[in-house]
């Protein structure tokens, strides 16, 4: 009996040490991860959020933007019914929610963040000029879009609509900063010392500061000609800044331009998909923008687009028979791809800002020299195309009403616009915006057109899953389809 | 809580103090009154005490015993009979066997013992025998519709795939599902580890697919929380119990089991395809579509074979899709070695699993060496272990619909000689008609999937009585395995032109002690009224590390090893690890064998939530009462029996670890279209990307509950011959931890919450007897009916959000096709599946665009689907005569819907039988065209035949769903035992033969082939076929001997 009660007590003992044990929080202190951190540096963040910007620029949106801007033809998949004007709420889901929000949009604000918090108003004066960028992308494509409610995580599950109006020009009383503003915010941190600054992991200038000043103004104009027609004083206003300072880019050595690398996970998507994807074979080049570009001998054809044998092998939009054997279509060249796929995707061009002054002369009478610009413009783009001094001075020489402006303002438009949109091969949703806001390039309807009423979209429609996560989206019947024009589109 | 426990333990110690009576010895033979053949392992117990002893082999005991006590004779499947000793010396007793197992000794929550009558909520039991030579290695499926209240689900047809169990419905928006496995008291993960896009991926098993059912004694399943609680958090969703063969109960004996079996395996249910049409479109040919909508066989003599380019005649090659699959073969066998008795056991065994899969180049192989045993020492102290090892192989290819093999096979035009063509070119690069893809054949050959699993798990118990009312033990169990996993696309792969291999280990590991106090009390205050109390504690531990490496540009053909890359994309590593201690107690009170009452609860403290939130209790009460017990009149010729029950739990539940906080991760954009996963090069530098993770986290987490109310009743009848047993229960799940969507635009996908209220309401109807039973003959009849009807109560918050207007969200940690979304919708059962739905007006016609004649277009966020079935029902009939037995399992899954891309591709595509007739006639979709003034018009236009089918809906549309409906002969055995008069002197002492098939017949009236497939696998996401693989039918010869 004695030893029974040792025992007890032995017993009786062990269970209290375990419950000892049990007070021991640090025994259950195990649930910090170590797998993610919690906090990264600003070098981090920029080349995610830069990538991204040019991602959703180049990859799912580009294939939409560039068919129906019958540059590009769709022979299969998602391509074939973009060509037949059919688009719906669950295309570009993975551009809104990975590419876009939650891509490039909330890395740059985490990127603004961290660089003010830890002393480098170099990261987040870029990171302002590129979210501002990115967020013109986001509500061109779809109009009014979360601005100044998004991004804020668990402080709002639910972000309002802001209408692009207020997007664009800002609206204090709801307080709401316009894109022209945090353009300028971002500028004005640049023009601050930097204690912590970029270097190789900017993929666009390598830490050149004084060139992502030009991006910024550069953005500026293009945000400019955007309203250029519902806002010409606001425009015009901004643009006469950004000349007055003169430091926009003023060089093709100062593009706007994201570099991808050549090798498989580095490599741009517009290579990707032309070479290497269950989609390769969904998209080929238009016969109508070779036939465009042929018409003139052009020079950058041969560089743009891939030949079989020396031939275009292309498509119609929305053709519908049999499509030329895979293997020998013509499809996007280098210049589009990059050897390998190191890109660059191009986002904001010297071309493109000369073709904004050009018709920021025409349109808006702003002081420069329209002929001059547009001339500029042309061989801007064929340099950065790699043509010859030599072919571009045979081009001028043999298309001379094509090279000068003539006719009424909105005639010289039309040709500023038609020369905007070759030398923006590539980047459909720039050459997109431009087509819904003056109507040029002149585009002939596509075959077999379909989609909600038959005409070439004037904007994307908003993602199912984001109206089935956010009852303030626009629901049911009130979802704007593609047929509804975006704010600024009002010709 | 420490002061509790230590007066509690004070009080104990006071109760010590036993009166004895006069003693004496009784002794005796235990003897089946059947056949008079003697029973070891017979509980001898003496009435009112604690003593008690167990007969040896041959039927003997001894026991020492007060002259005036009562015995009971306690033997598992025979009436137990109380005998008082009345000064005798020798007692023997025949007992009778009890079909019904009403006096059944249940195995409950910890490994706990009680009589079947006194547990006050439902159990199930099935012996191994019902699981053993069934034409079936995986322990879940042969477990298929032989429980009530279970739904059980594989997934394909590919070797070693996982499978779907879930009891009792679904009770946690985003957590495991599946239940609790514990398999000799060793927690066992169950995990299928997906480590592969279930759009695009391979399936690895469900890890208790490495137990061969060979060494399963018998399977209880707890079902409700109540009958689970005292395995705490995990045990939520049910317990499966598996016992394995150990030599308890051989009476002294040594014996060894040799089981064999071979078996066969082919697809079944393949769909009927037409013969008259070939490849193309608008009935012009096209050797690189996927249609077959082309010209009419006969009207040219022969065409350019896409791919090869061969000169091919142009004709049918209907059976494409048969002979694609070969017949695949599996062998099982397994020696088993148990001997010694109650007190001192061993056991040891070897079994081995070998398969090859329908699907060429698929196998799954599996072995394990297991040994164990127990001991009585001379102290008295109790000791026992056991340790597996297994080793588990499995090779499949990779499924899905974009670049798989079976995405491409529903893709196969009708005159494309598939099993002739060339499928290598001169330069050893893939021929198909479809440069873009690759041909099924090309693709099982160099895309695969392999695992490689090594197993170890073990348990060791020490006990000591100290009093004959106080014993004291404790548990360690270890489960651990190491997967080591290799995914190679070579080149040329659809999926990745220049080849990549997924190289990536997996590690799991988990850790219980369990420290358990068991205290008895007969007669505690009044004569009748007996106490067990238990008290327990739990440390658990579990690891996690999972690693990896993608290698891409792979150089050197065929080699396949990440040496061979040109970049490395992708790599990982992550750990986890978590914590838990619970403690328990659980105080049992039953009353003169009638009234029955128990309480348990269970407080945890988790690692995994927030220091504040991290402890959490939950209690649990049962009750059973016997009527026919107490009031003798109510028993009858027709009654025998009846107990009636009823309980009500809680259960808590702790979050997965990491989920209190918003981190960054490696950056990656896109999909298996176009991708850049960070570190990427460029320019000469490698350039480091970190993003915000797409998870906000929550520092406020709380654990979720679920509460169920359970009533229950279970009559014998006609002398227990036929036993019914009936239950409803009703769950209801709160607070759940959940990365719940939040819009895109927060910058965000989702975020962890505690939200929502999911309901579980459901009948579960068991009959089970012997309409015939005669010396030489016997009927046996098991029937079990489930039907469970789950409801999302709320999502956001804890109140429906209601409106118009489809509130919803994703299944989490589910791979999705465009709008095809299994979801959590408000509402509607849980696992519904969200896309866009055909337009109806107000009588439900569709509406047809009347410019086109086709549907006008859908419209999204709809529910499309609802996976969960009507209800389920098995029969098991056995007839045995003399030595032969035929057992047939029936089996009806109603209702629940699946979403089919293969089915609706093989339809639109023109490929299907159905579209053979009439193709040169118009035809009209059904529906309705709107006057524009509220009247409608039924659709008269007329569009081909191409237009029709297609118009019907393609792979991502309402068409593309299916009634899952099934009538199936799940199971058919044939058994015959050698008598004793042919195996007389030979060393053996029992030897049968049988057959075996599984899935010989089925019928599935909505559906073209079998809808018992899920490409997600075992998971919360069912009711989705993104082109997997069909199910098999299986057939084979067996043999078991002892000796």
């Amino acid at each position: 009996m004695k030893s029974l009660k040792k025992n007890i007590i032995k017993i009786s003992l062990l269970t209290l040490a375990s419950f000892a044990f049990v007070g021991c929080n640090k025994f259950l202190d195990i649930n910090d991860t170590p797998n993610d951190p919690l906090e990264v540096p600003s070098s981090t963040l920029l080349p995610t959020a830069l990538a991204g910007t040019a991602f959703a620029n180049n990859n799912e949106l580009n294939r939409f933007a560039s068919t129906i801007m019958s540059v590009t033809a769709g022979a299969g998949g998602s391509p074939q019914d973009y060509d037949r004007y059919i688009i719906n709420g669950d295309d570009f889901g993975n551009q809104w929610r990975f590419e876009l929000y939650g891509g490039a949009l909330v890395n740059y604000q985490s990127l603004i963040e961290t660089a003010e918090a830890t002393g480098g108003p170099a990261y987040a004066g870029i990171a302002k000029i590129m979210q501002a960028l990115t967020f013109a992308m986001t509500t061109d494509i779809w109009g009014d879009v979360p601005y100044s409610d998004a991004l804020k995580g668990e402080g709002q599950a639910t972000p309002v609509l802001d209408s692009q109006r207020d997007i664009y020009m800002g609206n204090s009383e709801a307080n709401i900063k316009s894109l022209f503003d945090l353009v300028k915010e971002g500028l004005a941190d640049l023009d601050q010392e930097s204690a912590d600054s970029p270097g190789s992991d900017d993929i666009v200038y390598g830490g050149d500061i004084a060139k992502w000043k030009r991006a910024g103004n550069s953005l500026l104009l293009k945000l400019a000609i955007q309203i250029s027609l519902v806002e010409p004083a606001k425009a015009t206003s901004i643009i006469n800044e950004v000349l007055a300072n003169n430091e926009y880019i003023n060089a093709n050595s100062a593009n706007l331009s994201v570099r991808f690398g050549g090798q498989v996970g580095s490599q741009a998507p517009i290579w990707t998909l032309t070479h290497n994807s269950l989609f390769q074979n969904e998209l080929l080049i238009s016969t109508r923008f070779v036939d465009r570009l042929n018409t003139t001998n052009d020079p950058r054809l041969p560089i743009f687009v891939t030949r079989n044998d020396g031939q275009y092998v292309t498509a119609d939009n929305g053709f519908g028979g049999v499509f030329p054997p895979i293997g020998t279509r013509s499809v996007y060249n280098n210049y589009a791809t990059g050897v390998d796929g190191v890109g660059p995707v191009r986002l904001l061009t010297y071309a493109q800002t000369c073709f904004i002054l050009a018709e920021a002369v025409v349109r808006l009478g702003v002081s420069g020299d329209a002929q001059a610009l547009y001339e500029e413009g042309i061989r801007a783009s064929m340099t950065e195309a790699g043509v010859s001094a030599d072919d571009i001075n045979d081009y001028f020489a043999d298309n001379a009403s094509v090279v000068t402006l003539s006719g009424s303002n909105d005639s010289q438009i039309e040709q500023i616009i038609t020369q905007k949109y070759i030398s923006l091969f590539a980047n459909g949703l720039e050459q997109w915006n431009d087509w819904r806001r003056t109507g040029y390039p002149d585009l002939a309807p596509h075959q077999n057109a379909g989609g909600i009423d038959g005409t070439r979209p004037v904007r994307a429609v908003y993602l199912s899953s984001e109206v089935q996560r956010n009852p303030n989206m626009p629901q049911g019947s009130a979802i704007p389809q593609s047929n509804v024009k975006v704010w600024w589109d009002v010709n | 809580m420490k002061q509790k426990l230590l007066s509690l333990i004070f009080v104990l110690t006071c109760l010590i103090g036993v009166s004895f009576a006069q003693n004496r010895q009784v002794s005796g033979v235990v003897t089946s009154a059947s056949d008079g053949s003697p029973l070891a392992g017979v509980s001898v117990a003496v009435v009112g005490t604690s003593s008690a002893t167990q007969t040896d082999g041959d039927g003997n005991y001894s026991i020492n015993v007060a002259t005036d006590a009562t015995l009971a004779f306690s033997y598992i499947g025979y009436v137990s009979q109380r005998v008082p000793v009345n000064n005798r010396s020798t007692i023997n007793i025949s007992l009778v066997a009890d079909e019904t197992s009403l006096e059944e000794v249940v195995v409950t929550a910890q490994g706990i013992e009680r009589t079947a009558r006194s547990i006050g909520y439902a159990t199930q039991n099935v012996s191994g025998e019902n699981l053993q030579q069934r034409s079936e290695p995986n322990v879940l499926n042969a477990l298929q519709g032989k429980v009530a209240g279970v739904n059980i689900s594989s997934s394909s047809g590919q070797p070693g795939s996982s499978t779907n169990i879930n009891i009792r419905g679904i009770t946690s928006f985003g957590g495991n599902n599946q239940p609790l496995i514990v398999v000799d008291g060793i927690i066992f993960s169950n995990d299928t580890d997906n480590s592969q896009n279930s759009l695009f991926g391979s399936q690895p098993s469900n890890r208790l697919n490495d137990i061969p059912p060979d060494n399963i004694e018998s399977i209880n399943v707890l079902k409700g929380p109540a009958a689970s609680a005292l395995y705490g958090s995990r045990a939520s969703a049910g317990v499966l119990m598996i016992t394995t063969k150990s030599g308890k109960g051989m009476g002294g004996k040594t014996e060894v089991t040799l089981s064999s079996s071979t078996n066969f395996q082919n697809v079944a249910y393949l769909p009927k395809f037409q013969s008259s049409y070939g490849q193309g479109s608008q009935n012009i040919y096209n050797n690189q579509s996927s249609l077959s909508w082309g010209p009419k066989f006969g009207t040219m003599p022969t065409v350019i074979e896409g791919g090869s380019g061969r000169e091919v005649p142009y004709q049918a090659y209907p059976n494409n899709m048969r002979d694609f699959y070969q017949t695949g073969a599996f062998y099982q066998n397994s020696v088993n070695l148990a001997g010694g008795n109650e007190d001192h056991n061993f056991t040891a065994g070897v079994s081995s699993t070998l398969q090859n899969g329908v699907v060429r180049e698929s196998d799954f192989n599996r072995h394990t060496v297991n040994v164990g045993g127990n001991s009585k020492l001379q102290n008295g102290i109790k000791i026992g272990g056991s340790i597996t090892y297994g080793k588990t192989k499995q090779k499949g290819s990779t499924m899905g619909n974009g670049g798989s093999a079976f995405g491409q096979i529903t893709r196969i035009p009708v005159s494309y000689d598939l099993m002739g063509t060339p499928i290598y070119d001169d330069a050893g690069n893939g021929l198909y008609y479809n440069p873009a893809q690759n041909h099924p054949l090309w693709s099982v050959e160099n895309e695969f999937f392999t695992s490689n699993v090594d197993r170890v798990f073990g348990n060791l118990n020490i006990g000591y009585d100290f009093t004959d009312w106080l014993n004291v033990s404790y548990r360690v169990t270890g489960d651990t395995y190491f997967d080591s996993r290799k995914q190679v696309l070579r080149n040329g792969a659809a999926r990745a032109p220049q080849g990549a291999i997924d190289e990536d280990q997996r590690f799991r590991s988990e850790l219980n002690g369990d420290l358990m106090v068991r205290a008895t009390k007969n007669d505690l205050f009044v004569e009748g009224l007996n106490a067990n109390l238990l008290l327990g504690q739990n440390i658990n531990q579990r690891n996690y590390k999972e690693s990896g490496v993608v290698a891409s540009s792979l150089t050197i053909p065929g080699f396949d090893n990440v040496s061979n890359a040109g970049v490395f994309t992708g790599s990982y590593a992550n750990t986890e690890q978590r914590r838990l201690i619970g403690h328990y107690a659980q105080l049992s009170l039953g009353y003169n064998d009638y009234l029955f009452l128990e309480l348990t609860g269970r407080a945890d403290k988790s690692s995994t939530l927030p220091t504040e939130n991290n402890t959490y209790f939950y209690p649990s009460a049962s009750a059973s009462f016997v009527p026919t017990e107490v009031w003798d009149v109510l028993k009858s010729d027709v009654l025998s029996f009846a107990k009636v029950r009823v309980n009500a739990a809680r259960v808590g539940r702790d979050a997965d670890p990491y989920l209190l906080n918003s981190v960054f991760v490696t950056s990656s954009y896109g999909n298996n279209t176009a991708s850049i996963e960070f570190p990427i090069s460029v320019g000469g530098s490698s350039i480091t990307g970190f993003q915000r993770s797409s998870r906000i986290g929550n520092p406020n987490l709380k654990p979720e509950f679920v509460t169920s109310y359970e009533v229950g009743a279970q009559l014998g009848f006609f002398n227990n011959r036929l036993d019914l047993d009936f239950t409803y229960f009703n769950t209801k799940s709160t607070s759940q931890i959940f990365n719940v969507a939040v819009a895109n635009a927060s910058g965000f996908d989702t975020q962890t919450s505690n939200i929502g209220e999911m309901t579980n309401k459901g009948i579960e109807v068991m009959l089970s007897g012997y309409p015939v039973r005669t010396n030489d003959f016997s009927w046996n009849v098991n029937f079990n009916f489930t039907r469970i009807r789950n409801n999302v109560v709320a999502i956001f918050g804890e109140e429906p959000v209601g409106g118009d207007l489809l509130t919803s969200t994703v299944i989490p940690a589910v791979n999705y096709f465009g709008g095809i979304t299994p979801s959590i919708a408000e509402g509607y059962p849980y696992g519904v599946i969200v896309g866009a739905k055909n337009v109806r007006n107000e009588n439900g016609d569709l509406l047809i665009n009347p410019t086109t004649g086709l549907f006008v277009p859908a419209l999204p966020n709809e529910v499309i689907a609802n996976p969960q079935k009507d209800y389920s029902l098995g029969i098991n009939n056995t007839f045995t005569y003399k030595g032969i037995s035929v057992g047939a399992l029936f089996d009806i899954n109603k209702g629940g819907q699946i979403f089919s891309m293969g089915q609706v591709d093989l339809r639109s595509g023109g490929a299907l039988a159905v579209t053979e007739a009439d193709r040169d006639q118009p035809r009209i979709l059904p529906g309705v065209i709107d006057n524009g003034d509220g009247t409608y018009r039924k659709n008269d236009i007329q569009i081909s035949a191409q237009s029709y089918w297609q118009g019907l809906g393609g792979i991502a549309s309402e068409a593309a769903v299916f009634d899952a409906t099934s009538y199936r002969l799940r199971e058919l055995t044939v058994n015959y035992s050698l008598p004793q008069s042919v195996l007389g002197n030979s060393p053996f002492g029992q030897v049968s033969v049988g057959f075996s098939g599984r899935n010989l017949w089925m019928f599935a009236p909505g559906f073209p082939t079998d809808p018992e497939i899920n490409t997600q696998g075992a998971g919360n996401a069912q009711g989705m076929d993104l082109n997997g693989i069909p199910t098999t039918r299986s057939y084979g010869f067996n043999i078991r001997a002892t000796f």
